[in-house]
Protein backbone atom coordinates (compact mmCIF):
# COMPACT_ATOMS: atom_id res chain seq x y z
CA UNK A 1 0.00 0.00 0.00
CA UNK A 2 1.78 3.47 -1.06
CA UNK A 3 2.07 5.57 1.87
CA UNK A 4 -0.61 8.17 0.94
CA UNK A 5 -3.00 5.66 0.82
CA UNK A 6 -2.13 4.04 3.91
CA UNK A 7 -2.62 7.51 5.63
CA UNK A 8 -5.71 8.41 4.79
CA UNK A 9 -6.91 4.65 5.66
CA UNK A 10 -5.34 5.42 9.39
CA UNK A 11 -7.11 8.75 9.31
CA UNK A 12 -10.49 7.59 8.74
CA UNK A 13 -9.86 5.05 11.34
CA UNK A 14 -8.73 7.48 13.58
CA UNK A 15 -11.63 9.98 12.60
CA UNK A 16 -14.65 6.81 13.16
CA UNK A 17 -12.81 5.39 15.95
CA UNK A 18 -11.60 8.00 18.19
CA UNK A 19 -13.37 11.08 17.35
CA UNK A 20 -16.63 9.66 17.56
CA UNK A 21 -17.26 9.79 13.65
CA UNK A 22 -19.71 12.05 11.87
CA UNK A 23 -22.17 11.82 15.37
CA UNK A 24 -20.84 15.45 16.49
CA UNK A 25 -21.72 17.03 13.25
CA UNK A 26 -24.72 15.00 12.37
CA UNK A 27 -26.39 16.17 15.70
CA UNK A 28 -25.31 19.57 15.43
CA UNK A 29 -26.80 20.04 11.82
CA UNK A 30 -30.22 17.69 12.56
CA UNK A 31 -30.84 20.27 16.04
CA UNK A 32 -30.36 23.30 13.56
CA UNK A 33 -33.07 21.54 11.29
CA UNK A 34 -35.21 21.01 13.86
CA UNK A 35 -34.68 23.91 15.78
CA UNK A 36 -35.14 26.68 12.87
CA UNK A 37 -38.68 26.28 12.13
CA UNK A 38 -39.36 26.77 15.30
CA UNK A 39 -38.32 30.47 14.69
CA UNK A 40 -39.80 31.20 11.65
CA UNK A 41 -43.11 29.86 12.36
CA UNK A 42 -45.23 27.17 10.98
CA UNK A 43 -46.28 29.06 7.66
CA UNK A 44 -45.25 26.00 4.95
CA UNK A 45 -44.87 28.51 2.01
CA UNK A 46 -42.05 30.21 4.65
CA UNK A 47 -41.01 27.32 5.05
CA UNK A 48 -40.09 26.02 1.61
CA UNK A 49 -38.88 29.40 1.10
CA UNK A 50 -36.17 29.28 3.45
CA UNK A 51 -34.92 25.89 3.93
CA UNK A 52 -32.69 25.68 1.36
CA UNK A 53 -30.67 28.44 2.82
CA UNK A 54 -31.36 27.64 6.65
CA UNK A 55 -30.05 23.64 5.44
CA UNK A 56 -26.80 24.87 3.64
CA UNK A 57 -26.00 27.30 6.56
CA UNK A 58 -26.60 24.37 9.34
CA UNK A 59 -24.55 22.34 6.62
CA UNK A 60 -21.66 25.48 6.98
CA UNK A 61 -21.77 25.19 10.81
CA UNK A 62 -21.66 21.47 11.33
CA UNK A 63 -18.57 21.64 9.27
CA UNK A 64 -16.99 24.03 11.82
CA UNK A 65 -17.89 22.37 15.08
CA UNK A 66 -15.06 19.58 14.61
CA UNK A 67 -12.82 21.46 12.93
CA UNK A 68 -10.69 21.88 15.97
CA UNK A 69 -10.09 17.95 16.25
CA UNK A 70 -8.70 17.85 13.12
CA UNK A 71 -5.19 19.06 13.20
CA UNK A 72 -5.38 20.49 17.25
CA UNK A 73 -4.31 16.92 18.20
CA UNK A 74 -1.92 16.07 16.06
CA UNK A 75 -0.20 19.34 17.17
CA UNK A 76 -0.35 18.27 21.11
CA UNK A 77 0.40 15.25 21.10
CA UNK A 78 3.42 14.61 18.75
CA UNK A 79 2.26 13.61 16.09
CA UNK A 80 2.66 16.65 13.86
CA UNK A 81 6.25 16.30 13.75
CA UNK A 82 6.64 12.74 12.79
CA UNK A 83 4.48 13.70 9.93
CA UNK A 84 6.64 16.72 9.21
CA UNK A 85 9.70 14.14 9.14
CA UNK A 86 7.71 11.00 7.53
CA UNK A 87 9.43 11.93 3.99
CA UNK A 88 5.90 12.07 2.52
CA UNK A 89 5.00 15.99 1.73
CA UNK A 90 3.44 17.96 4.63
CA UNK A 91 0.73 19.28 2.44
CA UNK A 92 -0.11 16.01 0.32
CA UNK A 93 -0.55 14.47 4.52
CA UNK A 94 -2.66 17.50 5.21
CA UNK A 95 -4.68 16.73 1.82
CA UNK A 96 -5.04 12.99 3.17
CA UNK A 97 -6.34 14.05 6.19
CA UNK A 98 -8.64 16.98 5.24
CA UNK A 99 -10.08 14.14 2.32
CA UNK A 100 -10.30 11.36 4.89
CA UNK A 101 -11.77 13.37 7.55
CA UNK A 102 -14.64 14.82 5.17
CA UNK A 103 -15.10 10.96 4.10
CA UNK A 104 -15.52 9.71 7.51
CA UNK A 105 -16.80 12.62 9.60
CA UNK A 106 -19.04 14.94 7.22
CA UNK A 107 -20.57 11.65 4.90
CA UNK A 108 -24.27 12.49 6.66
CA UNK A 109 -24.51 16.21 5.19
CA UNK A 110 -25.90 15.21 2.27
CA UNK A 111 -28.49 13.39 3.02
CA UNK A 112 -29.60 15.41 6.11
CA UNK A 113 -30.23 17.78 3.74
CA UNK A 114 -32.41 15.75 0.99
CA UNK A 115 -34.63 14.95 4.09
CA UNK A 116 -34.67 18.29 5.53
CA UNK A 117 -35.34 19.76 2.14
CA UNK A 118 -38.39 17.21 2.03
CA UNK A 119 -39.35 18.10 5.50
CA UNK A 120 -39.21 21.64 4.81
CA UNK A 121 -41.83 21.27 2.28
CA UNK A 122 -39.63 20.72 -0.52
CA UNK A 123 -40.54 18.82 -3.58
CA UNK A 124 -38.34 15.33 -4.36
CA UNK A 125 -36.67 17.19 -7.14
CA UNK A 126 -35.28 20.05 -5.58
CA UNK A 127 -34.98 18.21 -2.56
CA UNK A 128 -32.29 15.56 -4.28
CA UNK A 129 -30.81 19.37 -6.07
CA UNK A 130 -30.06 20.42 -2.36
CA UNK A 131 -28.31 17.15 -1.65
CA UNK A 132 -26.57 17.19 -4.71
CA UNK A 133 -25.20 20.93 -3.79
CA UNK A 134 -24.27 19.93 -0.27
CA UNK A 135 -22.75 17.13 -1.37
CA UNK A 136 -20.31 19.23 -3.60
CA UNK A 137 -19.88 21.92 -1.48
CA UNK A 138 -19.03 19.66 1.98
CA UNK A 139 -15.73 18.59 0.68
CA UNK A 140 -14.72 22.79 0.17
CA UNK A 141 -16.35 23.63 3.69
CA UNK A 142 -14.21 20.58 5.11
CA UNK A 143 -10.93 21.74 3.36
CA UNK A 144 -11.41 25.33 4.35
CA UNK A 145 -12.27 24.56 8.05
CA UNK A 146 -9.28 22.43 8.07
CA UNK A 147 -7.06 24.99 6.89
CA UNK A 148 -8.49 27.16 9.44
CA UNK A 149 -8.06 24.31 12.12
CA UNK A 150 -4.28 23.78 10.90
CA UNK A 151 -3.65 27.83 11.22
CA UNK A 152 -5.53 27.75 14.95
CA UNK A 153 -3.89 24.23 16.16
CA UNK A 154 -1.99 23.84 19.71
CA UNK A 155 -3.78 27.49 20.32
CA UNK A 156 -6.51 28.60 23.01
CA UNK A 157 -9.66 29.59 22.20
CA UNK A 158 -9.08 28.10 18.75
CA UNK A 159 -12.56 26.87 18.13
CA UNK A 160 -13.09 31.02 18.21
CA UNK A 161 -10.02 31.64 16.00
CA UNK A 162 -11.35 28.90 13.36
CA UNK A 163 -14.82 30.29 13.52
CA UNK A 164 -13.35 33.63 12.72
CA UNK A 165 -11.09 32.37 10.07
CA UNK A 166 -13.04 30.02 8.19
CA UNK A 167 -16.85 31.77 7.77
CA UNK A 168 -15.47 34.26 5.48
CA UNK A 169 -13.90 32.01 3.15
CA UNK A 170 -16.67 29.23 3.03
CA UNK A 171 -19.24 32.08 2.36
CA UNK A 172 -19.17 31.46 -1.63
CA UNK A 173 -19.84 27.83 -1.00
CA UNK A 174 -22.78 29.21 1.00
CA UNK A 175 -24.19 31.10 -1.54
CA UNK A 176 -23.92 28.94 -4.57
CA UNK A 177 -24.62 25.94 -2.47
CA UNK A 178 -28.39 27.51 -1.49
CA UNK A 179 -28.61 29.39 -5.06
CA UNK A 180 -28.18 25.63 -6.50
CA UNK A 181 -31.39 24.61 -4.31
CA UNK A 182 -33.33 27.52 -4.38
CA UNK A 183 -33.21 28.03 -7.97
CA UNK A 184 -34.48 24.19 -8.52
CA UNK A 185 -37.59 25.84 -7.04
CA UNK A 186 -37.77 29.23 -8.74
CA UNK A 187 -35.58 29.35 -11.78
CA UNK A 188 -34.12 25.92 -12.91
CA UNK A 189 -32.16 27.19 -15.37
CA UNK A 190 -29.67 28.77 -12.80
CA UNK A 191 -29.56 25.04 -11.01
CA UNK A 192 -26.52 23.96 -13.11
CA UNK A 193 -24.30 27.33 -12.93
CA UNK A 194 -24.28 27.78 -9.10
CA UNK A 195 -23.77 23.74 -8.97
CA UNK A 196 -20.84 24.33 -11.32
CA UNK A 197 -19.86 27.60 -9.17
CA UNK A 198 -20.00 25.30 -5.58
CA UNK A 199 -17.94 22.56 -7.99
CA UNK A 200 -15.20 25.30 -8.59
CA UNK A 201 -14.63 26.54 -5.70
CA UNK A 202 -14.62 23.10 -3.71
CA UNK A 203 -11.80 22.20 -6.55
CA UNK A 204 -9.85 25.24 -5.66
CA UNK A 205 -9.88 24.92 -2.04
CA UNK A 206 -8.51 21.22 -3.21
CA UNK A 207 -6.05 22.86 -4.59
CA UNK A 208 -5.00 25.70 -2.37
CA UNK A 209 -5.68 24.64 1.10
CA UNK A 210 -3.72 21.76 1.54
CA UNK A 211 -0.64 24.33 1.42
CA UNK A 212 -1.60 26.89 3.36
CA UNK A 213 -2.60 24.11 6.13
CA UNK A 214 0.91 22.72 5.32
CA UNK A 215 2.72 26.05 5.56
CA UNK A 216 0.94 26.91 8.81
CA UNK A 217 1.78 23.68 10.38
CA UNK A 218 5.25 24.03 9.65
CA UNK A 219 4.96 27.62 11.16
CA UNK A 220 3.44 25.92 14.07
CA UNK A 221 6.35 23.66 14.64
CA UNK A 222 9.16 26.28 14.31
CA UNK B 1 31.65 -4.65 -24.76
CA UNK B 2 33.75 -1.85 -24.54
CA UNK B 3 31.12 0.46 -23.78
CA UNK B 4 30.30 -1.86 -21.09
CA UNK B 5 33.95 -1.99 -19.43
CA UNK B 6 34.13 1.50 -19.48
CA UNK B 7 30.68 2.18 -17.72
CA UNK B 8 32.11 -0.43 -15.10
CA UNK B 9 35.06 1.60 -14.49
CA UNK B 10 33.00 4.65 -13.93
CA UNK B 11 30.92 2.64 -11.61
CA UNK B 12 33.60 1.22 -10.07
CA UNK B 13 34.74 5.35 -9.25
CA UNK B 14 31.76 6.50 -8.92
CA UNK B 15 31.54 3.77 -5.41
CA UNK B 16 34.85 4.58 -4.49
CA UNK B 17 34.43 8.32 -4.56
CA UNK B 18 30.92 7.49 -2.50
CA UNK B 19 32.81 5.20 0.02
CA UNK B 20 35.24 8.30 0.42
CA UNK B 21 32.47 10.85 0.98
CA UNK B 22 30.78 8.53 3.63
CA UNK B 23 34.48 7.70 5.32
CA UNK B 24 35.80 11.70 5.35
CA UNK B 25 32.42 13.61 5.61
CA UNK B 26 29.98 12.99 9.01
CA UNK B 27 27.12 11.34 8.17
CA UNK B 28 25.45 14.49 10.31
CA UNK B 29 27.14 17.41 12.03
CA UNK B 30 26.30 21.24 13.19
CA UNK B 31 28.43 24.05 13.11
CA UNK B 32 27.68 27.25 14.95
CA UNK B 33 24.53 26.53 15.96
CA UNK B 34 22.56 29.37 17.61
CA UNK B 35 19.00 28.51 18.82
CA UNK B 36 16.50 30.06 20.97
CA UNK B 37 13.21 29.70 21.84
CA UNK B 38 10.76 32.58 23.02
CA UNK B 39 13.29 35.03 22.14
CA UNK B 40 15.72 33.81 24.62
CA UNK B 41 19.44 32.31 22.84
CA UNK B 42 19.22 28.97 24.59
CA UNK B 43 22.24 27.43 22.51
CA UNK B 44 25.51 29.87 20.80
CA UNK B 45 27.72 28.62 18.72
CA UNK B 46 27.60 24.84 19.03
CA UNK B 47 28.88 22.44 16.65
CA UNK B 48 29.05 18.79 16.53
CA UNK B 49 30.00 15.64 14.38
CA UNK B 50 28.33 12.27 14.15
CA UNK B 51 29.48 9.54 12.09
CA UNK B 52 27.54 6.75 11.13
CA UNK B 53 28.09 3.89 14.12
CA UNK B 54 28.38 6.32 17.09
CA UNK B 55 26.23 7.48 19.66
CA UNK B 56 25.91 10.63 21.35
CA UNK B 57 24.28 11.59 24.73
CA UNK B 58 23.07 14.91 25.39
CA UNK B 59 22.69 15.82 29.11
CA UNK B 60 22.24 19.06 30.60
CA UNK B 61 20.09 20.66 33.05
CA UNK B 62 16.24 21.54 32.47
CA UNK B 63 15.85 24.35 29.91
CA UNK B 64 19.43 24.33 28.71
CA UNK B 65 18.40 23.48 24.95
CA UNK B 66 18.14 19.48 24.52
CA UNK B 67 15.11 19.22 23.47
CA UNK B 68 15.17 22.43 20.74
CA UNK B 69 18.87 20.98 19.99
CA UNK B 70 17.28 17.70 19.01
CA UNK B 71 14.49 19.82 16.80
CA UNK B 72 16.93 21.29 15.58
CA UNK B 73 19.22 18.21 14.00
CA UNK B 74 16.19 16.16 13.05
CA UNK B 75 15.44 19.65 11.01
CA UNK B 76 11.53 21.07 12.89
CA UNK B 77 13.34 23.96 13.81
CA UNK B 78 15.33 26.39 11.72
CA UNK B 79 18.09 27.86 13.42
CA UNK B 80 18.75 31.05 14.40
CA UNK B 81 22.69 30.80 13.08
CA UNK B 82 24.48 27.94 11.71
CA UNK B 83 23.55 25.39 9.35
CA UNK B 84 22.82 21.57 10.43
CA UNK B 85 24.24 19.22 7.49
CA UNK B 86 23.15 15.80 6.71
CA UNK B 87 24.94 13.42 4.44
CA UNK B 88 23.02 11.89 1.51
CA UNK B 89 22.84 8.28 2.72
CA UNK B 90 20.99 9.49 5.66
CA UNK B 91 17.82 9.99 3.80
CA UNK B 92 15.06 9.85 6.91
CA UNK B 93 15.18 10.42 10.72
CA UNK B 94 13.53 8.30 12.88
CA UNK B 95 12.68 11.05 15.55
CA UNK B 96 10.78 10.43 19.33
CA UNK B 97 9.84 13.55 20.97
CA UNK B 98 8.60 14.18 24.10
CA UNK B 99 5.23 12.92 23.23
CA UNK B 100 4.88 9.55 22.20
CA UNK B 101 2.57 10.36 19.21
CA UNK B 102 -0.14 7.58 19.69
CA UNK B 103 -3.37 7.82 19.72
CA UNK B 104 -5.56 6.34 22.54
CA UNK B 105 -7.96 4.83 20.15
CA UNK B 106 -5.50 3.01 18.15
CA UNK B 107 -4.25 -0.44 18.92
CA UNK B 108 -0.68 -1.13 18.75
CA UNK B 109 -0.62 -3.29 16.19
CA UNK B 110 -2.51 -0.57 13.72
CA UNK B 111 -0.29 2.29 14.78
CA UNK B 112 2.98 0.07 13.89
CA UNK B 113 1.54 -0.95 10.89
CA UNK B 114 0.46 2.55 9.87
CA UNK B 115 3.93 4.39 11.00
CA UNK B 116 5.99 1.55 8.95
CA UNK B 117 4.38 1.86 5.89
CA UNK B 118 4.17 6.09 6.06
CA UNK B 119 7.82 5.67 6.97
CA UNK B 120 8.99 3.54 3.77
CA UNK B 121 10.07 0.77 6.25
CA UNK B 122 9.14 -2.92 6.10
CA UNK B 123 5.41 -3.39 7.73
CA UNK B 124 5.80 -7.53 6.98
CA UNK B 125 3.63 -9.32 10.04
CA UNK B 126 6.64 -11.04 10.83
CA UNK B 127 9.08 -8.54 10.85
CA UNK B 128 6.51 -6.65 12.91
CA UNK B 129 6.11 -9.25 15.45
CA UNK B 130 9.69 -9.73 16.09
CA UNK B 131 10.64 -6.00 16.85
CA UNK B 132 7.39 -6.27 19.01
CA UNK B 133 8.61 -9.12 20.87
CA UNK B 134 12.18 -7.08 21.23
CA UNK B 135 10.56 -4.28 22.74
CA UNK B 136 8.41 -6.58 25.01
CA UNK B 137 5.18 -5.01 23.34
CA UNK B 138 4.04 -8.26 22.05
CA UNK B 139 1.17 -9.33 24.41
CA UNK B 140 0.02 -5.76 23.79
CA UNK B 141 -0.23 -5.71 20.31
CA UNK B 142 -4.23 -5.60 20.21
CA UNK B 143 -4.81 -3.18 23.16
CA UNK B 144 -5.33 0.15 22.32
CA UNK B 145 -2.57 2.77 22.92
CA UNK B 146 -4.78 4.82 25.38
CA UNK B 147 -4.98 1.83 27.87
CA UNK B 148 -1.23 1.41 28.20
CA UNK B 149 0.91 2.78 31.22
CA UNK B 150 3.70 5.28 30.50
CA UNK B 151 6.29 2.67 30.12
CA UNK B 152 4.50 0.78 27.44
CA UNK B 153 3.85 3.95 25.75
CA UNK B 154 7.42 4.56 25.58
CA UNK B 155 8.30 1.16 24.62
CA UNK B 156 5.48 0.79 22.02
CA UNK B 157 7.05 4.45 20.10
CA UNK B 158 10.35 2.76 20.44
CA UNK B 159 9.46 -0.03 18.10
CA UNK B 160 8.17 2.27 15.56
CA UNK B 161 11.50 4.13 15.58
CA UNK B 162 12.82 0.86 15.00
CA UNK B 163 10.41 -0.16 12.69
CA UNK B 164 10.72 2.67 10.57
CA UNK B 165 14.66 1.42 9.15
CA UNK B 166 15.75 4.85 8.73
CA UNK B 167 19.73 5.04 9.90
CA UNK B 168 19.26 8.08 12.32
CA UNK B 169 17.40 8.04 15.26
CA UNK B 170 17.37 11.23 17.55
CA UNK B 171 15.30 10.47 20.80
CA UNK B 172 14.24 12.86 23.33
CA UNK B 173 14.20 11.16 26.99
CA UNK B 174 14.22 7.84 25.58
CA UNK B 175 14.14 5.97 28.90
CA UNK B 176 12.50 8.15 31.58
CA UNK B 177 9.53 6.32 32.23
CA UNK B 178 11.23 3.21 30.98
CA UNK B 179 11.96 0.41 33.80
CA UNK B 180 15.45 -1.13 34.39
CA UNK B 181 14.67 -4.31 31.72
CA UNK B 182 13.76 -2.27 29.10
CA UNK B 183 16.74 -0.13 29.34
CA UNK B 184 18.64 -2.96 29.21
CA UNK B 185 16.36 -3.76 25.65
CA UNK B 186 16.98 -0.57 24.31
CA UNK B 187 20.72 -0.55 24.94
CA UNK B 188 20.82 -3.58 23.11
CA UNK B 189 18.70 -2.69 20.13
CA UNK B 190 20.83 1.04 20.16
CA UNK B 191 24.31 -1.27 19.85
CA UNK B 192 22.72 -3.25 16.86
CA UNK B 193 21.78 -0.36 15.20
CA UNK B 194 25.29 1.23 15.57
CA UNK B 195 26.99 -1.88 14.30
CA UNK B 196 24.79 -1.94 11.19
CA UNK B 197 26.04 1.62 10.42
CA UNK B 198 23.15 4.01 12.54
CA UNK B 199 23.61 6.64 14.29
CA UNK B 200 21.62 7.45 17.36
CA UNK B 201 21.77 10.88 19.45
CA UNK B 202 19.66 11.12 22.43
CA UNK B 203 18.68 13.68 25.17
CA UNK B 204 18.61 12.05 28.66
CA UNK B 205 18.67 12.91 32.27
CA UNK B 206 18.91 9.23 32.89
CA UNK B 207 21.53 6.45 33.11
CA UNK B 208 21.32 4.94 29.70
CA UNK B 209 23.83 2.68 30.26
CA UNK B 210 25.22 2.87 26.20
CA UNK B 211 28.79 1.71 25.51
CA UNK B 212 31.41 3.48 24.37
CA UNK B 213 28.37 6.92 23.49
CA UNK B 214 30.07 10.13 23.63
CA UNK B 215 28.54 12.57 26.36
CA UNK B 216 27.67 15.96 25.33
CA UNK B 217 26.85 18.37 27.90
CA UNK B 218 24.90 21.23 27.47
CA UNK B 219 24.98 24.47 29.71
CA UNK B 220 22.84 26.97 30.33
Amino acid sequence: MSAALALFAREMRLAFSGGGGPAGPAAFNLAALSLAPLAIGPNAEVLAAAGPGVICFAALLATLQPAERLFGEDASDGTLELYALSGQSLALTCLMKALAFTCAVFWPLPILAVLGALAYGLEFGPALITGLSLLLAAPGLALVAGFAGALAAGLKRAGLLIALIAAPLQVPLLIFAAGAARSAVEAPHLVGPNLMMTAAYSLAALALAPFGAAAALRARLE
Amino acid sequence: MAGNTERLGQARRCALSLATMTQTAPALSCTDLTLDRGGRVLVRDFSLAVNAGEAVVLTGPNGSGKTTLLRALAGLVRPGGGVVKRSPAEAGIAFLGHADALKSSETVEAMLQSWTTLQGGNADATRLDAVMRELAVAHLARRECGKLSAGQKRRAALARVVLSERRVWILDEPAAPLDTASRARLAELVARHRKGGGLVIAATHVDLGWADARAVELTP
